[in-house]
């Protein structure tokens, strides 16, 4: 029986680690189905969410749609679809790795440790961790949550540099934003902390935006990218295209102001500082 | 799959310390609730079997009530659902120390509880009528003939689906790491955003649930062994044809 086990286990973990499909470049796999399949978000707007007419849309949904499909189009000279699929922030990376996925448009962003299992595209949106309270709060940023209850979503950044910088607050973290924000709305945390651009999507689609503040100076930095499978610099490239094209055309400024601009999903501008970030990543053609 | 594993995230830097402390939290967790869920589970399933009827509804109306309900939605009620109905001091102290982790037991506790409770009536079912018949004749009382003679018996019985229960509410724990109970499926899922290893995170989760499992169902078996009333109950051997 003990025996029959450890065979069971080994054979299980060589499947696992097996190599069945041997390594096909994306852009051939896209040429002979002809889809593009993006892993995405169906409740984190603005970037990517189900709207009310039940279309999955958002700014990362945009950029993918009207900047890198074209840019994939021109490049393999045919048509090709685009596909959507759910992704987590514990699936994106196996989601790539199984190739159930070519692309991860949503949230993500990019850091030294997920560079070692995944490439990213140039950096396409940039926030940073600050706080959401309720309207009045005392809490003013990271400096005064020492010994107060803070949410954090799991496992991000910024829980870790909480633990770090302030090791007496008191860290809860949740999978998901609608816990942390419900804990939030009870008095179970005194504060919830995320990426900047999260917490004001959070507070746009709350039921009574103006009883919560964002707040405090952001205290992570949290440069977005999108996610592709590892050494597979032919397809990096046309994505990579599409995107600076769209930054210098002032595409990518159209669709922002689409969905950050004053009328936008979530009113956010785009600071002098960052706008030239993003235009110095387009190099010449 | 071009994936190339990395094994040592598992125990370089903190993941390791991490890993440990899930499991820790995993384990005290699951016992907390497993020692509610069976004080619970024996109570209301020996008042199903009971000769008094409106104790009989009462043991049945707890057992559907809390079966039928998700755990998620226990959790999420123990969490965020009791706390206001504290007065705010009692509130503010549990919220500083850990309401996570109890509301999680008592989740766990209640949920599990009516399940054990109906293997445990389906264990005194077992047990011939005459048995309980014999006890109260030689001068013992309902609650004595219960307490003495058929829980004792019962509790034989129902080992192996006892087992059973017992190894889905250590997998069941799990659920808590929704209201932030940090425990092992919660440390895989760090260990997975900290270090982008979701392979090797979710490899360790699963061996370490596995063999904590497989740990606790040969204990069961040997408690099963040691525990037979010579003559009444055999333990099941294989029936050779």
């Amino acid at each position: 029986m003990t025996r029959f086990l450890g065979f069971g286990l080994v054979g299980f973990l060589c499947l696992m680690i097996s190599d069945p499909a041997a390594a096909e470049s994306t852009l051939a796999k896209i040429d002979k189905s002809g889809t593009l399949t993006i892993g995405t978000r169906r409740g984190s707007p603005p970037f990517a969410y189900i709207n009310q007419k039940n279309e999955w849309v958002g700014f990362s949904v945009d950029l993918v749609e009207r900047t890198i499909l074209p840019a994939i189009q021109k490049k393999l000279n045919k048509q090709v679809k685009l596909e959507k699929k759910e992704s987590t922030p514990q699936t994106r990376i196996p989601l790539l790795t199984a190739n159930a996925v070519d692309l991860i448009a949503e949230t993500m962003t990019d850091t030294q440790a997920r560079r070692e299992s995944v490439d990213f595209t140039l950096t396409y949106f940039v926030t940073g961790a600050q706080f959401l309270v309720k309207k009045g709060s005392p809490i003013r940023g990271i400096q005064s949550i020492a010994n107060r209850r803070i949410a954090a979503q799991q496992g991000s950044t910024n829980a870790k540099i909480i633990r770090e910088r302030v090791p007496s607050a008191k860290l809860l973290e949740f999978p998901d934003q609608p816990a942390a924000f419900q804990a939030l709305a009870q008095g179970q945390v005194q504060a919830y902390t995320n990426d900047g651009i999260q917490l004001a999507g959070l507070r746009a689609k709350a039921p009574k935006p103006d009883n919560w503040v964002v707040i405090g100076e952001f205290f992570s930095y949290e440069p977005y990218g999108m996610a592709m499978r590892k050494n597979d610099s032919d397809f990096r490239q046309a994505v990579n295209v599409g995107l600076m094209d769209a930054i210098s055309s002032g595409l990518y400024f159209e669709i922002y102001e689409k969905w950050f601009g004053p009328k936008g999903e979530v009113p956010y501008p785009v600071s002098a500082e960052i706008k030239r970030f993003l235009q110095m990543q387009v190099v010449p053609k | 799959m071009n994936y190339n594993f990395d094994w040592s995230v598992l125990w370089s830097g903190q993941t390791g310390a991490w890993l440990l402390d899930g499991v820790l939290v995993t384990l005290k967790i699951s016992s907390l609730a497993w020692l509610a869920a069976v004080a619970l589970g024996i109570l209301s399933g020996a008042l199903r079997t009971a000769p008094i009827t409106l104790l009989r509804w009462l043991a049945a109306a707890y057992v559907e009530f809390f079966r039928n309900v998700p755990l998620l939605v226990w959790m999420f009620f123990w969490y965020f659902g009791m706390p206001p109905l504290l007065p705010h001091a009692l509130q503010e102290w549990l919220l500083d120390h850990g309401a996570e982790f109890w509301a999680g037991v008592c989740a766990l506790g209640v949920y599990h509880g009516a399940r054990f409770s109906e293997v445990i009536r389906a264990g005194i079912h077992a047990i011939p009528r005459t048995q309980f018949e014999a006890a109260v004749s030689t001068g013992l009382t309902v609650p004595q003939a219960y307490r003495l003679i058929i829980v004792p018996i019962a509790l034989r019985l129902i080992v192996p689906p006892a087992t059973n229960e017992t190894l889905n509410l250590l997998k069941n724990s799990s659920v808590a790491l929704t209201i932030g109970v940090a425990e092992l499926t919660f440390q895989t899922r760090q260990i997975e955003t900290y270090t982008a290893r979701a392979f090797e995170a979710l490899a360790a989760g699963t061996l370490i649930y596995l063999f904590l499992c497989l740990a606790i169902a040969a204990f069961m078996s040997r408690l099963e062994r040691s525990m037979a009333i010579p003559g009444m109950i055999a333990r099941g051997q294989s029936v050779e044809l």
